[in-house]
């Protein structure tokens, strides 16, 4: 409470530059609403091409997808059935659960019975929804002949391809190679065995712009075979996170975040306590007790150093030898606690390094925990068979490129990724493609990559088609296809299966018969409808072994990292992160997910340059700048946005965005860091020189829509903490009820409210200590709410239409801030300012405790608006979904209206999921049972955060949570009686670092 | 001690003596000529032609502007979240505070018996009438659906609902109906006798049945004007409570809310001071080029500019203090939130408006303290407009700077008008003068038979009347001579 907040550097320095740019932000007043850059335009082009999407979509169905003319018995129509299948991303699956109305899928949730998922999905699976009904889908191969484009049938290609396999065959394979992404597809590798042998002198590739090689590798190094260590956040106290975001950028994220969660409520009155070494600002990071930024190559210094203080507390680590101490006292005293810490919960403590960090500072790392004995506790060990050796993505790409260049492929077959894209700049990988003669592409869209190669196949969805993938701990997951390939797409199985000859080329057979050979048995019909039904493998997991630091391995000699030479001061290093919303790019065409504000700096349809304030301030960059970023030959072009807490001397460069042919969404939008990335620069590069251009770019955020002023920003200081109450958890044992000192007490009202009578009084619990700001919930909600996309240029205005938006607030010093998270929706307040301003009675309280929004009485005035303190009203300023095209109109909820123009929007604690329910138990004449009902972003969340309840039911959850002695309201000193309430945020720094260390 | 009698001609300068209301040799045949010729010349002069063919252009461009909108949504405007009104409540709350200088002179200096209102009432009264109508426009078109907006109106319909009557909006809807209602009656009452002189004197056919029609068959009866004049007493009993209330009810809409910078107790007065303040100089504004103009010079004296320029004064003083008192009750309150948007106003993105709104509200009226500039015509004007500038950001600082930075910071953000807004502003105006051009055309300017009233001929410089103004109801022989004097 108390410290003073800021947005940006510029903006605590208050420097003259910036009251000018201050000054500056009142208006050009002349601005075009409507520049040909919009939303708006594109839909018009959008309009044209949807005539084709009903067409295609007519091929008639084989195996069990059948269509509804035979519907299957007892399914009754309108009524929505779920399904169960997984989504692999970057070699990991995540289990989904899909709900399908009428044979249409239309909102994508977790796979309770899926171990990394348990019912949690994250922004991007939910997302991934939209990709299926993109219109931009490519709709049917494409053969290039000299620089013409040629519609083809799949049978055109098939007819290519026997022949020349055929050939390829004949010769042993010589001459092919396959470049496919990372998978842990049983079934492919099943095809890939059968391709080896097929063609032996065949090569196979495996690229992914963002791999755990480095991961991979220093468990072998460590253990000298092949392991995948599963961590434990529910049985750690103390966790030590080495530039990694487990919470959010791991395949297992999702368990990650809800083992972690559940020890930061203090309900036994004790919290795991996090440390955080990073040069970028994680989400992770942003939770952390203590967070040390530190620019790049000093993460591998700080992490020796750690090691060097538990080896000096007598803990035998391998390895170490003498070396220097940090010099900044800052980083001295951290090591310090650190060590302090885990040797004082040795076998209750973790350590997590991050995929960009070397593969000896993760073997150094399992080091670290073997000699904790945290071994078997908080981290566990798979025995990952499938990872006995094979190249690094690195060296795969390269060779790849070496061979092809030497003019030794013939034939590249592409199974999706993007190469032309995301491959090292240094490959120039489109001379590559142009190097091989046959070139052959499996691609959702046709993309950069698909532009160059001679043939373009259009690949199935998968949600389109059968397959099967491994969860992070090895579980399989049976992909099963919820419709029929829309554009009659392929899955690269299928295709492969067509490459090599085999008898079988269908994705469900294929599949079946994987499955069949892995649990085997003569009961194999049950346990296939049991997997598919459950959308699990039972018992597939990964074997768990008991590994122990290797011997052979112990005596290796890490060389311990000099603190690196002092970086002059127009170099910077350079550090490349996946993109929140786009990933590395493959999403950059799903507007959902471009809107989507980033967790950190809620920028949206673009990417930034994230430097540090200090470092900004000596390269004299401001919020906006557009910057050059030069690295041994090589230049980028980017915006420049000014991260607090972010390492000096360090630009983060998020990949995935300034794609030129993502389609009509992604294409143009942001800047292609993939101009800077180099083989031997994968994840981070030390040297490169920033320059100003001059110029300047709009970044629009969803939070701080302007820069702001001094008053404002003084005045935000003060208020965050009113709105986020926060206590160490020394504070919170000594004083439990913190969050309600110097809450108003519920002020005595003039006039008494009307009785809510309603069987049930509905409300919300959103715990602010769970919270990591993953923005899950807010996909949910526009997945399940049918909330429109508007728009960089409606952004820019202030209309973007989240009903859940998760507000981002900075507290601190600018160099070490603490972040702070609070997901905002209708507050459903008993006594609703907005109710009582409608001049038509369009909002109105139910008996339940529910403020309700009548669009079709709704005309629109937006008084409500101007009237909600919370301000979590969205207004249709246009009709949104004017020229939507038809393909895209089938991801609506039928559940929920589609608003038009004019009218006022916002949560409505998902009405129609509370309805469904309570029709289902009156039917049954039962009560409902407290958990049945859950709104899209609690259903969500991966934390849990997020709970909803009946308060009439003093047994519910909500009930206990708004009893709690953390809870409060926001602005419940306004008598507007919230009925979602929040629980206040713990943290638990370490005693002798203090708050912010 | 002797006085020295001075030629005293346009001013109230001997106490002793009040000055007469219409200057120069007039009588009532003049006056009516002066005032009729101004309708019944053939054709215009040019400068009416210009001024109507950039006010009628103006009004083109309103109307392509509303197509616009009605076609596009409300995106094509500025407004966004958190600002969800911006020049349209700002506009149509400074219309209808331009309303009420006209419903104050017509209506309670008529029950003060200040005969000097008679000089320019009908003309305020028709100000009245235009600015209501501008005014009622903009919560017209301001919602999303404006096709639904008369679901704000309490009628038996299929489905059952009514409004809400707890909503400001409504209240507004009623306050402004009945304003703009009652309003317009008395304006046509008060016209009436003047409308029958214009049909008697109409030389067309056109004009013989247009204004034949219009003056309902007004005679000059005795029994026509006790009717009439009882009429109009009571429509001007009943417009006088509609001048506190009407702009009582509009800040409602703010001081019933919960917003911080709305939510204030002191916003009726404030508001009501500040509607005369700007209505008063929009008579002014129109006043001083209209009467130089048609050389009314004799009938709106420098007296009635000076009288309305001392009411301008006293009512600016009135809006002054309020805004101390709004900082003052920021601090005294102890309200946080209150004391943000206070110290936001005047220092935060939108300081050059309430800068704007400060010196043009409290610095320039000043100015009017000093006689010369309340008797220099042309310096009148350039107060006047300066005055009606800042009430418009008086409005627009209310409106946008309370709702741009609300409660939450996550949800702060900055308004900026579209050239739309602009250009329906502009075209707002185009349609107030458009109006107000036609009315100087067609109709009669100056109540001609009240001014008739307040001229020595009328004989109510004697009896018992003597020093207490008139009271028609109570003057029989009064009519007998005017019926003398006046034309058939």
């Amino acid at each position: 409470v108390g410290k003073e907040h800021w947005r940006s550097l510029d903006e605590l320095a208050d420097t003259p530059e910036f009251r000018t740019l201050v000054e500056k932000e009142f208006p050009g007043l002349a601005e075009d609403l409507l520049s040909p850059q919009t939303r708006r335009a594109f839909l018009k082009i959008m309009g044209a091409s949807l005539g084709v999407a009903g067409l295609a979509s007519c091929r008639w169905p084989k195996e069990l997808i059948l269509p509804f003319a035979h519907g299957p018995e007892g399914r009754t129509p309108g009524v929505p059935q779920q399904y169960a299948t997984a989504m692999e991303l970057g070699g990991a699956a995540i289990g989904l659960l899909v709900t399908s109305y009428d044979g249409r899928p239309v909102k994508i949730e977790g796979n309770p019975l899926h171990p990394t998922s348990r019912g949690t999905a994250t922004a991007l699976a939910q997302a991934s929804l939209l990709e299926l009904y993109d219109p931009d889908r490519s709709r049917q191969p494409i053969r290039r002949e000299g620089g013409q484009e040629i519609p083809q049938t799949w049978d055109d290609f098939i007819t290519f391809a026997g022949p020349h396999f055929a050939r390829l065959q004949a010769d042993r394979g010589r001459g092919l190679a396959v470049l496919s992404e990372e998978s842990s597809s049983p079934s492919l590798a099943r095809l890939r065995k059968r391709f080896a042998e097929v063609f032996p002198e065949a090569s196979w590739y495996e690229w992914e712009p963002l791999s755990r090689d480095n991961e991979r590798e220093g468990a072998r190094l460590a253990f000298g075979k092949p392991i995948r260590p599963q961590y434990h956040f529910d049985r750690a106290d103390v966790i030590v996170c080495l530039d990694a975001d487990p919470l959010f950028d791991h395949p297992a994220a999702l368990k990650h975040a809800r083992d972690f969660a559940s020890r930061r409520r203090a309900e036994d009155g004790t919290m795991s306590r996090l440390y955080a070494v990073e040069p970028v600002v994680s989400l992770t990071g942003a939770m952390a007790d203590q967070r040390l930024a530190v620019s790049a190559p000093m993460v591998e210094a700080v992490t020796w150093a750690v090691a060097r203080e538990l080896s000096s507390s007598g803990l035998a680590i391998a390895g170490i030898g003498p070396g220097s101490e940090p010099a900044d006292e800052g980083i001295r005293n951290f090591v310090k606690a650190v060590g302090r810490d885990l040797f004082a919960k040795k076998r209750a403590g973790l350590v997590v390094a991050g995929s960009r960090q070397p593969a000896v500072i993760h073997m150094m790392v399992h080091r670290i925990n073997d000699a904790l004995d945290n071994a078997g506790q908080s981290v566990s060990y798979l025995d990952d068979a499938g990872w006995s050796y094979r190249p690094t993505d690195r060296e795969a790409i390269r060779d790849l490129a070496q061979l092809a260049k030497a003019g030794k492929v013939a034939t590249l077959l592409i199974l999706g990724g993007n190469p032309v894209v995301d491959a090292p700049a240094d490959l120039s990988f489109s001379t590559v493609v142009a190097k091989v003669p046959t070139t052959i592409r499996l691609g959702l869209f046709e993309d950069e990559t698909s532009r160059l190669c001679r043939w373009h196949l259009p690949r199935a969805h998968y949600l389109e088609s059968w397959g099967d993938a491994r969860a992070w701990d090895g579980t399989i997951s049976v992909q099963q296809p919820l419709i029929d390939a829309l554009h009659g797409g392929r899955s690269p199985l299928e295709v492969l299966a067509e490459v090599i000859g085999e008898p079988v080329t269908s994705g469900y057979e294929i599949v079946r018969s994987t499955l069949k050979e892995i649990v085997g048995g003569t009961e194999f019909e049950g346990s296939w409808r049991r997997a598919l039904n459950d959308g699990v493998v039972a018992n597939s997991a990964f074997k768990p072994v008991t590994a122990r630091v290797a011997e052979g391995t112990r005596n290796v000699t890490i060389e311990p990292v000099a603190e690196g030479p002092p970086l002059r001061s127009d170099t910077v290093s350079v550090i490349f992160t996946p993109d929140p919303s786009t990933y590395d790019g493959r999403f950059a065409n799903n507007a959902w997910l471009q809107e989507l504000p980033d967790p950190l700096t809620k920028v949206v349809w673009d990417n930034a340059a994230l430097l540090g304030p200090d470092t900004a301030g000596q390269l004299g960059i401001k919020h906006g700048d557009l910057i050059k970023i030069k690295r041994g030959g090589r230049e980028l072009e980017i915006a420049a946005y000014l991260m607090p807490g972010q390492a000096e001397s360090t630009v983060v460069l998020p990949l995935g965005y300034g794609r030129s042919a993502a389609g009509r969404v992604g294409t143009g939008v942001g800047f292609d860091t993939y101009l800077l990335r180099t083989t031997d620069a994968l994840y981070s590069a030390a040297y490169a020189a920033v320059e100003k251009t001059g110029r300047t770019h709009e970044l629009v955020c969803t939070q701080d829509h302007q820069a702001i002023d001094r008053v404002g920003y003084q005045e935000r200081g003060t208020r965050i903490g009113e709105l986020i109450r926060e206590a160490t958890l020394a504070e919170y044992r000594a004083n439990p009820g913190f969050a309600r000192d110097g809450q108003a007490s519920e002020r005595t009202a003039l006039f008494a409210s009307p009785g809510l009578t309603g069987e049930h009084q509905w409300a919300m619990s959103i715990d602010l200590s769970a919270c990591i700001g993953c923005n899950a919930c807010t996909v949910a909600c526009q997945a399940e709410n049918n909330i429109a996309v508007v728009g960089k240029d409606q952004v820019a205005r202030g209309r973007e239409m989240h009903w859940i938006r998760v507000d981002r607030y900075f507290a601190g010093k600018p160099e070490a801030p603490g972040v702070a998270f609070q997901p905002v929706a209708c507050q459903h307040c008993e006594n609703a300012p907005c109710e009582q301003v409608c001049p038509v009675a369009a909002t109105v309280h139910s008996d339940e405790g529910i403020n309700e929004q009548v669009y079709n009485r709704c005309v629109g005035t937006r008084y409500c608006s101007n009237n909600c303190p919370y301000k979590v009203r969205r207004f249709n300023f246009f009709n949104y979904f004017k020229s939507i095209p038809e393909v895209e109109k089938m991801v609506f909820n039928p559940e929920v209206t589609v608003r038009g123009r004019g009218v006022m929007e916002k949560c409505s604690f998902c009405i129609q999921r509370i309805e469904a329910v309570k029709i289902a138990a009156g039917n049954d004449r039962r009560p409902i049972r407290d958990g049945e009902i859950v709104p899209a972003c609690a259903q969500t969340c991966p934390t849990r955060a997020i709970v909803f309840g009946d308060l009439k039911d003093p047994g519910s959850r909500v009930s206990k949570l708004h009893a709690d002695q953390r809870s409060y309201s926001i602005l419940g000193e306004l008598g507007t009686k919230p009925r979602t309430r929040y629980l206040a945020r713990l943290r638990n720094p370490a005693p002798k670092l203090g708050e912010g260390s | 001690v002797s006085t020295i009698p001075l030629p005293l001609l346009d001013a109230a300068e001997d106490p002793r003596r009040r000055p007469p209301l219409v200057l120069g040799d007039n009588d009532f045949a003049t006056v009516t000529e002066k005032v009729c010729s101004i309708v019944e010349r053939p054709r215009p002069p040019l400068a009416w032609y210009v001024a109507f063919g950039i006010s009628s252009s103006l009004t083109a461009l309103l109307v392509a502007m509303l197509g616009y909108l009605f076609l596009a949504g409300i995106g094509v405007w500025g407004l966004n979240i958190p600002v969800g009104w911006g020049f349209d409540i700002t506009n149509f709350v400074f219309w209808v505070g331009i309303g009420h200088a006209g419903t104050l002179i017509s209506a309670i200096l008529f029950l003060f018996r200040q005969k000097w209102r008679t000089g320019i009432n009908r003309f305020a009264e028709a100000m009245t009438i235009f600015a209501v109508i501008c005014a009622g426009m903009f919560p017209a078109i301001h919602t999303g659906r404006p096709w639904f907006d008369y679901w704000l109106f309490p009628y038996p319909n299929q489905m059952s609902v009514w409004p809400n009557f707890r909503s400001p909006l409504l209240w507004d809807v009623f306050a402004v109906s009945t304003y703009f209602t009652v309003s317009l009656m008395f304006w046509y009452t008060g016209m009436i006798p003047d409308l029958a002189t214009l049909r008697d004197r109409a030389t067309t056919r056109l004009r013989r049945i247009a204004y034949g029609v219009l003056s309902l068959g007004w005679r000059g009866s005795a029994r026509h004007w006790h009717r009439y004049e009882r009429v109009y007493l009571l429509l001007a009993a009943l417009a006088t409570p509609l001048v506190l209330s009407v702009h009582s009810v509009v800040s409602f809409d703010f001081s019933v809310s919960q917003l911080p910078g709305w939510h204030s107790t002191i916003f009726p007065p404030y508001f009501v001071a500040g509607a005369i303040f700007s209505g008063f100089a929009m008579v002014l504004t129109l006043l001083v080029p209209v009467r130089s103009f048609f050389h009314l010079e004799d009938l709106i004296t420098t007296r009635h500019l000076e009288n309305m320029a001392k009411i301008t004064l006293a009512t600016g003083l009135m809006v002054a203090y309020s805004y101390g008192v709004e900082f003052f009750m920021a601090w005294y309150s102890g309200n946080p939130y209150e004391k943000f948007t206070l110290m936001n106003r005047a220092l935060g993105p939108y300081a050059w408006a309430f800068w704007i709104m400060f010196s043009c509200n409290v610095v320039v009226p000043q100015a009017f303290w000093s006689k010369k500039v309340r008797t220099t015509p042309w310096n009148l004007l350039v107060v006047s407009v300066l005055i009606n500038v800042g009430m418009w950001f008086e409005r627009f600082v209310i409106i946008v700077t309370s709702l741009h930075r609300d409660f939450l910071p996550s949800s702060w953000g900055y308004y900026k008008p579209t050239w739309v807004e602009l250009c329906t502003l502009a075209g707002s105006i185009g349609l107030f003068l458009t109006l107000f051009l036609l009315f100087l055309r067609f109709g009669p300017m100056i109540a001609m038979a009240e001014i008739k009233s307040v001229m020595p001929a009328a004989g109510l410089e004697r009896g018992p009347h003597r020093g207490h103004g008139q009271y028609w109801g109570e003057i029989p022989h009064q009519h007998e001579r005017q019926t003398e004097d006046r034309q058939p």
